[in-house]
């Protein structure tokens, strides 16, 4: 087999990548020419090319700056809403994303055992016929269910849904019940949208629940968030870990983990009993807000107190000082909310707060409750037939054993627990695309064990990442910089994600690829667009607009649709349902309510986890200038708890939970509870393919106990106990 | 007079007008090589020096040879490029001419005994107009003044040339203080060779009792009066080597005589 | 020679928030060799105990100071004031990497770089400004904590900041003041770590200063003197025609 990797110098920006760009010969490149065609580069090559960074999911619109066929510097493009001009370390590094001496630029077929990451390099044309031959087979032998197919959402999710709907298995996963399911779930079900908007124009107070906004960075919001605190806004962080979010604080609670809504029912018990909400909002537009006082009653700021060690009249305080700033008050939605079971109750007891003050409405409260996807913008698309219909059930239990999760949003860690138990039926393949679930999915000894019983694994991702180093067939795609992708919606405005460069290698877009795939399985008929360009077009085509345009300018305004002045939620009432009888029909109470979440025995700490400002989950630890600009990572621990056991600052110790332990360098630190632990996720690569981020860090996969919620199948990722010693 | 012994009028003159070779080709192009390659060295290189901490230089000077050249990366590039010509010019000539004049030269020219050593007590005072009475030793071909002065610029560009081409391609020196002991080397080295440079010129150019040594420099002969009253030594082991020339030109016609008559 | 324009930094201590997204911003955009940087995000480190807590972040760079002590030092007078905008910089081609200036900086600014065997350093992104856009590391800020502009025109960015400020610092000691044009508001940054240190000189520059040049002008001086003894003697007592 040929020996992959050759050596190569991966501290110069040129990386040996270069040669394959400059060998795109002397006829000028596709990209250029479409590029110089739209009026964006000159005849030298040189200029800026609008497209939209992949860095993470806020997918802030860049200028690509553009010399000779390189990429040589992103800015932020003025005119996305959600950059404003401006990108963070992620976004800046992103010429080393593509530029990485690690990418995977040739499609790979494993030779030798999985996960010895020995591959060869096949064309295209093997590879596909492959993949496809593979899961024809399987889909006559075992049925089309027998396929997983999971993604973490992005833009060409819609393709990726055609493709898995296509062939006909209910299997689809996405990180979403790693993520925000309990976020999701809650507000669906109360506001009948699944994230409210946040508009910081006029806030006078704001309360954190965890979102640490200031490191779990997204951008226009970080920096709106950064200018109402600088303008006098209140900025109140409940948090038991001191994150750079709490040092921006007006005031840090370092509440007890998984206890955040017993703070916020005592809010809510002195805001009804004290009868500080805005009444005629909550009359009009809340159900169920009368009973709230009755409801509520036995949460009082004391009892509050014994659950989360927060002083009972700073609870009181707040609840106060939160209504007094009514409509300009809000809390924060959250994102992340896989912490506890019972953080769906959290993201209930943040809406309804939300509700009784009034800041919710359509138009100018704090909270937009207006579903941004359906801001009334009509997308074309490619002709397709009707997608067969399944049978099966899904793996992951929805909404057969968890009627509130919808489809969409599903629980991808029981799609790889279904593996282990065969139950309901053993699944045979996996088909992954943009995704790391060897590293993202708690318990990464269960999922390597799951990946052991699979016939055949395909991996679509840019770099040997650690699931693709697991994998049988490697599918390069396209960087960012380097692809076209469907178009993305943002307030009133289109975006274009455009190629910058010519792909390297023979990298390809998702889109291309999928339709490739699409068709070697007899899906065609699902594909019906040329290539990425005609796609676009069949995008934009209701519109009346053109590529070219839309090329030049990164983006296409469309006209926003006045509402007719009546609001109207999106729930079976019409209204803020604080009290859902959808979730009184499924057997769940229909308030939010409080369930004791587990504690961890007095020699047993919470292993908290979180964001860093400079990586992105686990994709990003290869590159080269972020790993200049991280943090060590390290476990954060108490000065009182370390020195219980003889811990050092930067002493070496073991973590051990119930799965798993790890050894990792200590960060003696009083920027923590004494119950607490916090290790930074996203590190402990074992793909050799990584040669910055291999052996860097560990992984908190290999410690986390899989816990799901039962209403919103979301994670509960803090529920996992563990110890700490000298290692 | 401090050179002592009285020569009579008709030696004096058949002196006068007697020519000896005192500088070969060699020595005169080297001479004019250095002065000019100086010429450019010694106000470029000062120029650059713009540190205010030093204020070696006048700020005029400094943004006249910026003008100059165009600015401060010009003027050292000329400098260095200037540099190393003259080293490399040096070295290919004294490698190239390594037996036939560098050798001799070493041998005749650079050696101090105890004559040059008491005049070198003496001159200097007589100079300045002391010691009047006091007799000069005999010297050789170069007196132990100018002996001395060849030490100095021996030394000078065995210390300058390597601490230049440091300074010159100092992109690929990996120790900085290499470069920064660099400076205050070669500087000290140019001082030195400056400060005996001015005597020099002085001796060489200014001072009437060396009027035909500074056009030797340009013809390569001296008269013999000259040699006789200032490099005694030199001269009269010069005429030992023009006798024993006559002897053997005498010996060789005698023996060609001998042979004509052994003939008939 | 009063300049047209003068440079420089505001930041605002309490919108910094960590994110180092100018550090990569610079990177990229001045190409600046792996392990270098030429700007700095400071971290003081956590002060007080749990759950009394501070941390600010401080930005940090070249202070394209009034009286930079790198100027003074600077060998051939590669680095110099722009007098144009007042940005310190350094003319790469006529740098002879000594690193005096690296020592002298009293805010470590200024770094010889191995890849180029230069100096480097920031240069305000001079190239940017003069095409009218902000350095990089401003132009990307998240937080808003980096403002740049010309303290000298009274509209800028900077100079209303300055204006409304209520707390403005100079990190600068009683014994080190080369008036740097980084100011900082909100913020706790007299502090050991970010103040400057005395401007370092090496033993090869400090001999040179003391010992060599004087040595080498005592030695010039008195050579003339006994030249110029000579030469007046010899202009007293005339020349003669015919040598004795």
């Amino acid at each position: 087999m040929t020996q992959l990797f050759t050596r190569r110098d991966f501290l110069k920006i040129t990386g040996a990548t270069a040669t394959a760009v400059a060998a795109g010969g002397l006829l000028p490149a596709s990209v250029a020419k479409a590029a110089r065609d739209a009026g964006l580069i000159d005849p030298n090559g040189d200029g800026y090319i609008p497209s939209l960074c992949e860095m993470c999911v806020w997918r802030c619109g860049l200028l690509a700056k553009v010399r000779n066929g390189r990429v040589v510097k992103l800015e932020g493009n003025p005119d996305n809403p959600h950059s404003t001009g401006k990108l963070c370390a992620r976004g800046q590094s992103g010429l080393m994303n593509t530029y990485d001496p690690d990418r995977v630029l040739y499609p790979l077929i494993r030779v030798g055992p999985r996960g010895g990451g020995q591959f060869r390099r096949a064309t295209w044309e093997e590879a596909l016929d492959l993949v496809a031959q593979n899961m024809l087979a399987i889909k006559e032998k075992h049925g089309a269910e027998a396929m997983i197919f999971s993604s973490t959402h992005n833009l060409s999710q819609v393709q990726f849904e055609n493709l898995l709907n296509g062939y006909g298995s209910p299997n689809y996963g996405t990180q979403r019940s790693l993520c925000f399911n309990a976020m999701v779930v809650a507000f669906s079900l109360t506001y009948g949208v699944e994230e409210p908007s946040r508009d910081y124009t006029n806030v006078k107070y704001v309360i954190l629940v965890g979102r640490n906004l200031m490191e779990a960075i997204s951008t226009s919001e970080t920096r709106q968030l950064t200018a109402a605190v600088a303008r006098g806004a209140k900025l109140i962080v409940l948090d038991p870990r001191f994150t750079k979010t709490a040092a921006k604080a007006t005031e840090w609670i370092p509440i007890r983990p998984g206890t955040d809504a017993a703070f916020l029912l005592a809010m809510i018990n002195v805001i009804a009993t004290e009868k500080l909400g805005d009444c005629d909002f909550v009359s009009r537009y809340v159900n169920g807000c009368q009973e709230l006082p009755q409801v509520m009653a036995e949460y009082t700021p004391e009892w509050a107190e014994s659950k989360c060690g927060v002083p009972a009249d700073t609870i009181r305080r707040i609840a106060r000082e939160f209504a007094a700033d009514r409509p300009d008050a809000m809390i924060h939605p959250g994102w992340r909310t896989s912490n506890f079971i019972n953080s769906f109750q959290t993201e209930r007891a943040i809406a309804t707060l939300n509700a009784v003050v009034g800041n919710v409405l359509t138009s100018n409260g704090c909270l937009v409750a207006l579903n941004p996807e359906a801001s009334g913008v009509k997308l074309g698309k490619p002709p397709q037939p009707a997608y067969p219909r399944v049978t099966a059930l899904r793996l992951d239990g929805v909404p057969w054993k968890y009627p509130l999760v919808p489809l969409k949003l599903g629980i991808f860690q029981n799609i790889r627990d279904a593996i282990l138990t065969g139950q309901p039926y053993q699944a045979r393949s996996w088909f992954i695309a943009r995704q790391n679930p060897m590293l993202s999915l708690p318990d990464r000894r269960k999922t390597a064990e799951a990946f052991g019983k699979l016939d055949f694994i395909v991996d679509v991702d840019i770099i040997m990442n650690d699931t693709a180093w697991y994998a049988d067939v490697v599918l390069p795609e396209a960087s960012y910089l380097e692809r076209y992708d469907p178009l993305n919606v943002v307030d009133h405005k289109l975006f274009l994600r455009q190629p910058v460069i010519e792909a390297q290698g023979e990298a390809r877009s998702a889109l291309w690829i999928y339709k490739q795939l699409g068709e070697r399985l007899g899906l065609g008929e699902f594909f019906q667009y040329e290539d990425e360009e005609d796609y676009l077009r069949q995008q934009l085509a209701p519109l009346g607009a053109e590529l070219q345009d839309v090329k030049y300018k990164g983006y296409l305004e469309v006209p926003v649709e006045e509402g007719d002045g009546e609001i109207v939620f999106g729930t079976p009432s019409g209204k803020i349902e604080v009290y859902s009888e959808t979730l009184a029909g499924a057997g769940f109470s229909p308030w939010p309510t409080w369930e004791e979440p587990p504690a961890p025995a007095p020699d047993e700490f919470y292993l908290l986890t979180g964001k860093v400002g400079q990586h992105t989950q686990t994709a990003t630890q290869n590159n080269a200038f972020l790993h200049q600009v991280e943090d060590e990572p390290k476990l954060w621990i108490h000065p009182a708890a370390a020195s219980a056991r003889g811990i050092e600052d930067g002493a070496s110790v073991r973590v051990t939970s119930p799965i798993g332990s790890v050894v990792v360098t200590s960060l003696v630190t009083e920027g923590i509870r004494q119950d607490c632990l916090f290790l930074a996720p996203g590190y402990g690569h074992a793909s050799k393919g990584l040669r910055v981020a291999y052996g860097v860090g560990v992984s908190d996969s290999d410690l986390h106990v899989t816990y799901t919620d039962p209403i919103s199948g979301g994670q509960a990722l803090s529920q996992t106990f563990v110890t700490v010693e000298r290692a | 007079m401090s050179h002592a012994e009285f020569i009579p009028l008709a030696e004096r003159k058949r002196l006068r007008v007697t020519e000896i070779k005192k500088h070969n080709l060699a020595n005169i192009l080297t001479h004019w090589f250095n002065v000019a390659m100086w010429a450019l060295l010694l106000p470029t290189g000062l120029a650059i020096l713009a540190s205010p901490r030093l204020g070696i230089v006048p700020e005029l000077w400094q943004t006249l040879m910026r003008n100059v050249f165009g600015g401060t990366a010009n003027l050292i590039e000329f400098h260095y490029s200037v540099g190393l010509v003259w080293m490399a010019v040096l070295t290919f000539n004294i490698l190239l001419g390594f037996r036939k004049y560098f050798i001799p030269f070493t041998r005749e020219r650079m050696f101090l005994d105890a004559d040059d050593i008491e005049w070198l007590k003496v001159k200097p005072l007589q100079m300045i107009g002391l010691a009047k009475a006091k007799r000069l030793p005999p010297q050789d071909v170069y007196n132990a003044g100018q002996k001395l002065y060849m030490y100095m610029v021996i030394v000078g560009t065995l210390t300058i040339g390597p601490t230049g081409l440091i300074m010159t391609f100092h992109k690929l020196i990996p120790w900085p203080w290499l470069i920064q002991w660099s400076l205050p080397i070669h500087f000290s080295a140019v001082g030195m060779v400056v400060a005996g440079l001015i005597i020099h010129v002085y001796m060489g150019a200014v001072f009437p009792e060396e009027k035909e040594a500074f056009f030797s420099m340009f013809t390569g002969k001296v008269s013999a009066w000259y040699a006789r009253r200032h490099h005694a030594k030199w001269y009269w082991r010069k005429m030992e080597e023009e006798m024993d020339w006559e002897d053997r030109v005498l010996a060789e016609g005698r023996a060609l005589k001998a042979d004509e008559s052994a003939a008939d | 020679m009063a300049q047209k324009n003068r440079y420089g930094f505001v930041i605002d201590v309490a919108r910094c928030i960590d994110c180092r997204a100018c550090l990569v911003a610079c990177r990229v955009e001045n190409e600046v060799s792996l392990p270098h940087t030429r700007i700095w995000v400071k971290d003081q480190g956590l002060r007080g105990t749990f759950p009394d807590l501070a941390r600010e972040f401080v930005p940090y760079n070249c202070m394209h100071c009034e009286h930079p002590p790198c100027i003074e030092v600077c060998t051939s007078g590669a680095t110099f004031k722009d007098p144009d905008n007042g940005l310190v910089l350094v003319d790469q081609e006529a740098c002879i990497g000594c690193g005096l200036c690296v020592e002298a900086c009293p805010y470590d600014a200024r770094y010889l770089d191995p890849t180029r065997g230069v100096v480097d350093k920031c240069t305000g992104c001079v190239h940017r400004v003069e095409r009218g856009e902000e350095p990089a590391c401003v132009a990307t800020c998240l937080g808003g904590a980096r403002m740049f502009g010309d303290f000298n025109a009274p509209t800028s960015e900077v100079s209303q900041a300055l204006a409304r400020a209520t707390q403005v610092r100079q990190l600068v000691t009683d014994e080190v003041d080369p008036d740097p044009n980084i100011y900082y508001l909100n913020g706790d940054v007299m502090q050991t770590g970010l103040l400057p240190r005395l401007p370092r000189y090496t033993t090869a520059e400090t001999l040179w200063r003391g010992v060599a040049i004087p040595a080498v002008i005592a030695g010039i001086t008195l050579s003339f003197l006994g030249q110029a003894v000579a030469f007046t003697k010899q202009l007293i007592e005339g020349e003669q025609e015919f040598e004795e």
